[in-house]
């Protein structure tokens, strides 16, 4: 055995990336490392990621973090799926449920008996119908999920819509309770060492130096150490995504209060619309290749629903990752790694994936490459994956009423999409990995929600008389209707468990 | 389907079942003898799901074809001490890190009991008492699987006679040619006994010579530079006076012997290569093993698979599909993970390449699991060089030796607790311990892990004998 020392870790950037890894390390690592935070007050926090996916819940669970305090804390609301508005085409709708369709329990998965109707040309209601979480979100419902596995309102899953500028000082509480030190002030320079390459310190504008073994660069774009200080080269994607920007402008609530993220496809890229308890986030996200930033902030102001509260503000940012997100004695979490749109809520999910994956690989002094080799290969695989999904939205579309829309449906998409877009459209199939952010009822609705129509259906699903079959999932739908109406609204389900704190 | 044994019937009678509207016929030809899907007695859990697939129950394939239960395998002079690797869980949860970090760490101050002993299934296996588990969940026991023995001819004519029953037709022939056709090459026809019998999809269950499969192309992949072991002997003596949930595997030199004592009969035999040891030195070995012994002669193996089991209309399966020796006994297993996928992935007439593509990707990567599983047993044996290993293994190795980490992948079919179970009985300690443990005191540990071990002790206690229980089963059924 090596021996025990302390590590210390010097975390630079104080935004949620940043008090997350803090958070997580001093919760779950105590007795194996130091933190030490570096945070300037002079730079805000980016914040686009305010709708989440549900693995936060096992994250906050995991910091013994209690759900209810917290929502309270960020004003938060629940999250049972995203509804995406005009992608296949103009007047579509379809929503991405946190949950299955149907029960999700048969060998055969539930989308392959409603295919096999359709194609004996049965009039059988859109999918979505037999699903418990697209019908609460419909519905404006919202309950927890029961815990018997037989019970149909165990069938669904839920996330959080928060305020991020929230998340990050209710977590930075919680690191410093638990011993995490702060240090205010802005990063003039980092400090190699002339032999190894590794980052020996970090040189605040007051003279400061703040020395550490482990580095993790928490900076955001600005990528402060992996980018700026070790070169390491980034992975451009944006021939694959093209947005490059988006403008944000928060404004009043005028509707209910949604249980779900809206995402609207727009000529120029889409606009997103998260609910929060005390305001609605909106942002429009588009590629300024196509259009400009004067054109997007007038369509945006047009667009939000109430009075706005702020002005409307440009962030610029391009796909694609850093080609590794741990390099010598660095590590990327957040942005500084790599940059995906949010339009699956996929940021703060890459933030804790790379922070659980460095604590299953925290490493001892010196750092052992096969450690720094299989956060890579770990973080890798979940930004590719994801990658491959949001292609899929701006791909399956049959629009074709902007140059926008003409580049996105006609571009060239990565073989491993390609693969899987001919697998659905074949008999419906989904390629199945028992790792991985999005499981098939996400590939299943956004394929079927943006017309990819599969040509034939799984062969078990025509065992079935049709009658039985029709009968069946008729209940299934009903039972579906009639426990999502007796669910609490969403407004009074959050005055009642985490009314927003004053 | 080409191919009347264990593999075809039990891919007849799968497809006839869950996909009724396919017509299957078998051409009923003997698989030749060194198939080890239709050979070896020992089977794994997954065993059991397939026959529930199909609607059978195990008490009744248990009693119609004279098979028995089995909870795991005795690993004999692989390392300084025996193991047991048995299905099911090794530890229950504690804390944040896994069960075996915080074994790891007890071990290293030898207060740990041996890795197998909290497992309940071991626990079972080794105190020879067993009822099948019931599924309620008991704190501080895990989980418990079981495969079965079987009687190969038996269970071959029950599948058969169950494929009947469903409406398979069974020609009595064998495969004599097989007809290509001169556009894409796909298989036209086949000749099997002077009759032509054509078909829109072909499966190959004929064994390793794959008569079918073989005819499109020779993409075959060869293991032996990691699974060196080329011949295979099999034996069996009379019914044991005491049934065995336990098998053993006992390493000798130039490969391995085995010992199953299954209800109606016990099965010998060795696996070994050619270079190491000599047909009549393994006959030896064996005849020695037991009293009375009757051997058959050594049969040739060369392990790998096809790259792409299915190719244009014809699908290998079983042993036509991949050759591994029978260590853990997998031959059955990957059979039957073939024919689930085929019924799973059953496409067009027209076998779209795309569809083609991500069956043989799910069973390439089954069998190149199976196959690392395997040559961890060689690599991680005691006294041994570390011979040369897949990439895929090798980083699993590193992950482990490093920091006692099992990386993730796709189409696995041993759990982690299996991998485990292996690494730990033939010694193979990690040089860190995951800090996550530090967050529960090595007295909290014990503790807990001695409630395991008590836990476990009280359940095997209240089990019956073996012996006991299956006569218990068969008065039931009388």
């Amino acid at each position: 055995m090596l021996a025990v020392t302390q590590t210390r870790v010097v975390v630079v950037g104080g935004g949620t990336a940043g008090w997350m890894t803090a958070a997580a390390l001093r919760t779950l690592l105590p007795g194996r490392c130091t933190v030490d935070l570096v945070e300037s007050q002079e730079i805000g926090i980016v914040g686009v990621g305010e709708a989440t996916l549900p693995h936060i819940r096992g994250f906050n669970e995991r910091l013994g973090i209690d759900e209810a305090d917290f929502m309270s804390a960020t004003k938060a609301t629940f999250k049972l799926g995203i509804d995406f508005e005009n992608w296949g085409r103009v007047g579509d709708r379809y929503i991405h449920p946190f949950g299955t369709f149907g029960r999700g329990q048969g060998e055969v998965d539930f989308h392959q008996y409603w295919l096999r109707l359709r194609h004996e040309g049965v009039a059988v209601p859109d999918l979505e119908q037999y699903s418990m979480a697209c019908i609460m979100a419909r519905l404006g419902k919202f309950a927890l999920p029961a815990k018997d596995p037989d019970d149909i309102a165990s069938t669904f899953n839920y996330a959080y819509q928060f305020d991020a500028t929230l998340y990050a000082p209710y977590l930075r509480a919680r690191a410093e309770r638990l011993g995490c030190r702060r240090t205010e002030g802005r990063i003039v320079d980092v400090e190699l060492n002339g032999e190894s390459g590794d980052v020996d310190a970090v040189i605040l504008a007051d003279g400061q130096r703040i020395v550490g073994d482990l580095f993790v660069d928490c900076s955001g774009f600005v990528s402060l150490l992996i980018g700026k200080a070790l070169e390491e080269p980034f992975e451009d994607w944006s021939k694959w995504l093209p947005c490059d920007r988006a403008v944000a402008m928060p404004c009043r609530t005028e509707t209910a209060i949604t249980p779900y993220t809206g995402v609207i496809a727009m000529d120029w890229g889409w606009r997103w619309r998260i609910p929060l308890q005390h305001r609605t986030g909106n942002g429009y996200v588009y590629a300024s290749a196509f259009v400009s930033d004067e054109q997007t902030r007038s369509d945006l102001v047009d667009a939000v629903e109430g009075e706005p509260i702020a002005e409307p503000r440009v962030l610029k940012f391009k796909a694609g990752r850093r080609r590794r997100s741990w390099v010598k004695n660095c590590v990327a979490v957040g942005l500084a790694s790599g940059f995906l749109e949010p339009l699956e809520s996929t940021s703060i999910y890459l933030i804790q994936a790379a922070i659980t994956a460095l604590v299953e690989l925290f490493p001892d002094n010196p750092i052992a490459d096969c450690d720094r080799d299989e956060f890579n290969r770990v973080v890798d695989l979940e930004y590719d994956r994801i990658r491959d999904f949001l292609i899929l939205h701006y791909h399956a579309t049959e629009r074709s009423d902007s140059p926008f829309w003409d580049y996105v449906r006609t571009m060239e998409i990565p073989d491993s999409l390609a693969e899987k877009l001919e697998l659905f459209r074949r008999r419906g199939r989904v390629v199945k990995y028992r790792e991985g952010v999005f499981l098939e009822a996400s590939w299943i609705a956004v394929y079927l929600g943006q017309r990819v129509t599969p040509l034939g259906h799984d062969l078990r699903a025509d065992i079935p008389a049709p009658d039985a079959l029709a009968r069946g999932m008729e209940t299934l739908r009903g039972e579906i209707k009639a426990v999502a109406e007796g669910m609490p609204d969403h407004s009074a389900m959050l005055s009642r468990y985490c009314p927003m704190a004053a | 389907m080409a191919g009347g044994g264990i593999v075809g019937w039990s891919a007849a009678a799968a497809l006839k079942r869950r996909l009724p509207n396919l017509s299957v016929s078998v051409v009923d030809c003997a698989p030749p003898t060194n198939a080890l899907a239709e050979r070896i007695i020992c089977t794994l859990p997954s065993m059991v799901d397939f026959h529930g697939d199909l609607g059978l129950s195990t008490a009744d394939t248990v009693i119609r074809a004279g098979s028995g239960y089995r909870l795991g395998t005795r690993f004999e002079g692989w390392a300084e001490a025996d193991y047991v690797h048995a299905y099911g869980s090794y530890g229950t949860a504690l804390g944040s890190a896994p069960f075996h970090q915080y074994w790891l760490r007890a071990a290293e101050t030898s207060a740990a009991a041996p890795f197998d002993s909290y497992s309940a299934a071991a626990e079972s296996a080794r105190r020879n008492r067993f009822a099948p588990p019931d599924g309620v969940s008991r704190a501080g026991l895990g989980t418990i699987g079981y495969g079965l023995h079987i009687d190969p001819p038996r269970y071959r004519e029950m599948m058969r006679a169950f494929a009947l029953h469903l409406g398979v037709t069974e020609i009595s022939a064998t495969v004599s040619d097989v007809r290509l056709s001169s556009g894409d090459g796909s298989i036209q026809s086949v000749q099997v006994g002077g009759a032509e019998a054509a078909a829109d999809l072909y499966v190959d269950a004929t064994g390793p010579d794959a008569l079918l499969r073989s005819r499109l192309d020779d993409q075959w992949e060869d293991w032996s530079e990691w699974l060196p072991n080329d011949r295979v002997l099999i034996a069996q003596s009379s019914s044991p006076a005491e049934p065995s949930l336990l098998d053993s595997a006992v390493a000798i030199r130039g490969g391995w012997r085995w010992q199953a004592a299954a209800p109606g009969q016990t099965s010998h035999g060795a696996v070994y290569s050619s270079k190491h040891l000599t047909d009549s030195d393994a006959a030896r070995i064996v005849a020695e093993s037991g009293s009375s012994v009757a051997l058959e002669s050594a049969v040739d193996i060369r392990q790998g698979r096809w790259s792409q089991p299915w190719l244009r209309n014809c699908v290998a399966i079983g042993d036509a599909a991949v050759a591994v020796e029978p260590l853990e006994w997998t031959n059955l297993h990957l059979a039957h993970g073939a024919i689930d996928r085929l019924v799973a992935l059953m496409p067009d007439r027209d076998f779209s390449p795309v569809e083609l593509w991500d069956y043989n990707r799910q069973a390439g990567a089954e069998a190149d699991r199976v196959r690392d599983f395997l040559v961890l047993h060689y690599t991680t044996m005691d006294g041994q060089s570390r011979a040369a290993v897949p990439p895929s293994l090798a980083h699993t190795l590193q992950q482990f030796s490093e920091r006692g980490r099992l990386p993730f992948y796709e189409e696995e079919t041993f759990s982690r607790d299996s991998w485990l179970a292996v690494l730990f009985g033939q010694s193979a300690i990690p040089d860190r311990i995951d800090p996550l443990t530090e967050a529960v005191s090595p007295a909290e540990a014990d503790q807990a892990m001695e409630q395991m071990r008590g836990a476990i002790k009280t359940f095997v206690d209240r089990l019956p004998k073996y012996s006991d229980f299956l006569q218990r089963m068969s008065q039931k059924a009388a």
